[in-house]
């Protein structure tokens, strides 16, 4: 009542419109909004200016001042990465590489899961326990082991060598596997196991379909990863036709000195599928960055 | 033929005996409830019958054939789960067709069977759709269709009713019924649910800490239940119990001084009395409500009253404690009233300390 009695003489000299606009207005929300909206432009400023300077000639790029809108649009940096240098071959050996550590992870990782999930053998706690500190392990404090290793098996410098040592990378895959597959009620299993299903069948026909979802969403996230590898392509393949686009790009340049715009055309080669994939599975995505971030909290 | 037998069987989860040494046969073709409180053991004895549970000790036998260390699926039994347990991500079709497929049947005969089952229970309609776009009613019908489609010796159902709504559970009730009627197989049915085992089954086994308490056809257990665990477990409102006084004892008749002073004489079933104090159970519509005096016995003021339409129930305060009375639907009496108790001796039950019926 009281509020009423105060906000009548102020709602009077408005038109019932700008009083409904107002009564109607989030002021919470809008200030979250703008804030929102100024982390966003932050974030998105240092990609647009990327691209921005991919699409400048050299000679604009290095001039002084700030430019956010090229005067002379060109594709040159693009034409020189894609016809001057060896990306085509770069790209092949990313997607070999990336997609069969997925493959190989996200297969290894579901039949791990539902082992220590839904088996009763011998060690199978202690393969848990094993699995679980893994992750107290940092990956470069095992670099050296691993070139060693590959360079013993001869796999310097093959799809393999760089395909191995990434398959132990994600012990996060299994773990979320496992509690998927510890979350799946028992009496599926025990109704399957009455109707005759064996193991496989468990697995193959009841268990990963139930947990599609989470399949592909790891699968994705292990792909973006996977592309993204670095330091082990890096050190692993020491000839340039066995380069992955991220240690290729390191070697777009020029005996003139640093082109910005050919080093960040090549950046943005490199980094496309990772984007076009994201676009495409986008939900999926988040869903397993929360799951990993759920598992590693 | 689908007889089942279980010989001395026992079943430990380490410290803890839920099931000791429990022999039971259940006919071909029977229906038969397993009836208790719940943690009584009911459903881990049908799970050990399945397969789904190690057996401890003892023996268990389907068809004549000793099954107790055999897979679940090479036992010809088929299950229905309380939570249905239908694969989520399957639909209805392949859901009744997943044995089928499992054992690597050829899509004709899948079809074929599918096709069967789902006019039998009229499911015909729904194959293409997803447990999810189901009721929990249509969910049941598909659980069944899974286990009956499997064509197995025994049928097990572990309360597959008791995630219905009340409606619901009576229809299915005598879905359940009418089916048992069509196929005639051994169906073991558990429930904590008195009224469906007594509607249902016609052989009823109540467990009580793991142990057979009785059994028998529902009808039996309701009217001369062999302990006081049965007599109270069985009949909706609970029997009432009273002490009682023995004061001497002709034959099986045994007379007795009532709780307020007043006689009664009660037969017992020939068991041996060597007690003073015993303990008289009888059943809300064995007692009815008279005229205060010598002529009822016990002397009461009405506390509550139930009106259910077809049955009045009323609390009555006595001296030997609250006691309740079914009467007619239309009976009239109000809260506070004075009221005179009267026993029908004839079928009151005593039981002895042992709560064990005299």
């Amino acid at each position: 009542m009281t509020a009423a009695t105060d906000t009548a003489p102020i709602a009077a000299t408005m038109s019932p419109r700008q009083y409904r606009t107002i009564k109607a207005l989030d002021i919470g929300g809008l200030i979250a909004t703008i804030v929102t909206v100024l982390g966003g432009i932050c974030w998105a400023f240092p990609l647009y200016w990327g691209v921005i300077t991919t699409l400048k000639p050299e000679e604009d790029v290095v001039k002084p001042g700030f430019q956010p809108w090229p005067e002379h649009f060109t594709l040159d940096a693009y034409t020189h990465v894609i016809f001057g240098t060896r990306i085509g071959q770069w790209y092949v050996n990313s997607l070999v590489t990336a997609i069969s550590v997925t493959i190989i992870v996200v297969i290894i990782s579901a039949l791990a899961g539902y082992s220590i999930s839904q088996l009763k053998f011998p060690g199978r706690r202690l393969l848990w326990w094993m699995i679980l500190a893994s992750f107290m392990i940092p990956v470069p404090a095992l670099i050296v082991n691993h070139f060693v290793l590959m360079s013993q098996f001869h796999l310097i410098n093959t799809w393999l060598g760089v395909i191995l040592p990434q398959l132990v990378y994600g012990p996060v895959t299994v773990i979320i596997y496992k509690q998927f597959f510890d979350s799946v009620p028992k009496e599926f299993r025990e109704a399957a196991k009455i109707d005759g299903a064996n193991e496989f069948q468990l697995f193959f026909r009841l268990y990963l379909p139930m947990n599609w979802g989470i399949t592909t969403a790891l699968a994705i996230i292990t792909f973006i990863g996977a592309w993204n590898q670095f330091l082990w392509p890096f050190l692993v393949a020491t000839e340039e036709p066995m380069f992955n686009v991220t240690v290729g790009i390191t070697q777009v340049t020029d005996a003139f000195g640093v082109k910005y715009a050919r080093d960040l055309g090549s950046a943005m080669l490199a980094g496309l599928p990772v984007a076009i994939v994201y676009l495409i599975f986008q939900r999926r995505v988040t869903q397993a960055i929360m799951l990993t971030a759920g598992i590693k909290g | 033929m689908g007889n089942v037998q279980l010989s001395h069987v026992s079943k430990r989860y380490g410290n803890v005996q839920v099931i000791t040494d429990l022999s039971l046969e259940v006919e071909d073709g029977s229906f038969t409830a397993l009836l208790g409180p719940s943690g009584c053991g009911k459903s881990t004895l049908l799970r050990m019958i399945a397969g789904l549970e190690e057996i401890t000790a003892g023996q268990c036998f389907i068809d004549g054939a000793e099954v107790t260390d055999t897979a679940p699926a090479k036992r010809g039994v088929a299950m229905v789960f309380q939570s249905y347990a239908l694969y989520p991500h399957l639909t209805v079709r392949q859901n009744i067709a997943f044995s089928l497929s499992i054992a690597g049947a050829k899509k004709e005969l899948q079809n074929a069977r599918v096709a069967e089952v789902s006019r039998m229970l009229q499911l015909d309609q729904l194959l293409d759709r997803r447990p999810a776009q189901l009721s929990g009613g249509q969910r049941q019908r598909v659980a069944i269709g899974r286990a009956l489609v499997r064509d197995p010796q025994v049928f097990l159902f572990d309360e597959p009713l008791s995630n219905l709504d009340a409606m619901l559970r009576v229809q299915m009730r005598l879905e359940l019924a009418k089916l048992h009627q069509d196929v005639r197989t051994t169906m073991i049915y558990v429930t904590h649910d008195q009224v469906e085992a007594m509607t249902l089954a016609d052989k009823i086994v109540v467990l009580d800490k793991g142990r057979i308490s009785q059994q028998g056809t529902p009808l039996e257990l309701y009217n001369r239940p062999a302990n006081k665990f049965v007599a109270a477990f069985i009949g909706s409102p609970a029997m009432n119990f009273l002490k009682a006084h023995v004061a001497g004892k002709q034959g099986n008749d045994v007379s007795l001084t009532l709780p307020g002073d007043r006689t009664a004489t009660i037969a017992s079933r020939g068991g041996n009395l060597s007690e003073s104090e015993i303990e008289i159970g009888v059943r809300p519509e064995h007692l009815r409500l008279g005229q205060p005096g010598n002529g009822a016995a016990f002397d009461g003021e009405v506390r509550i009253v139930e009106q259910l339409g077809n049955s009045t129930l009323v609390y009555v305060d006595t001296p030997a404690g609250q006691l309740i009375v079914e009467g007619e639907g239309n009976l009239q009496v109000e809260p506070d009233e004075k009221v005179g108790v009267v026993l029908d001796a004839q079928h009151a039950h005593l039981f002895g300390s042992d709560a064990q019926v005299i």
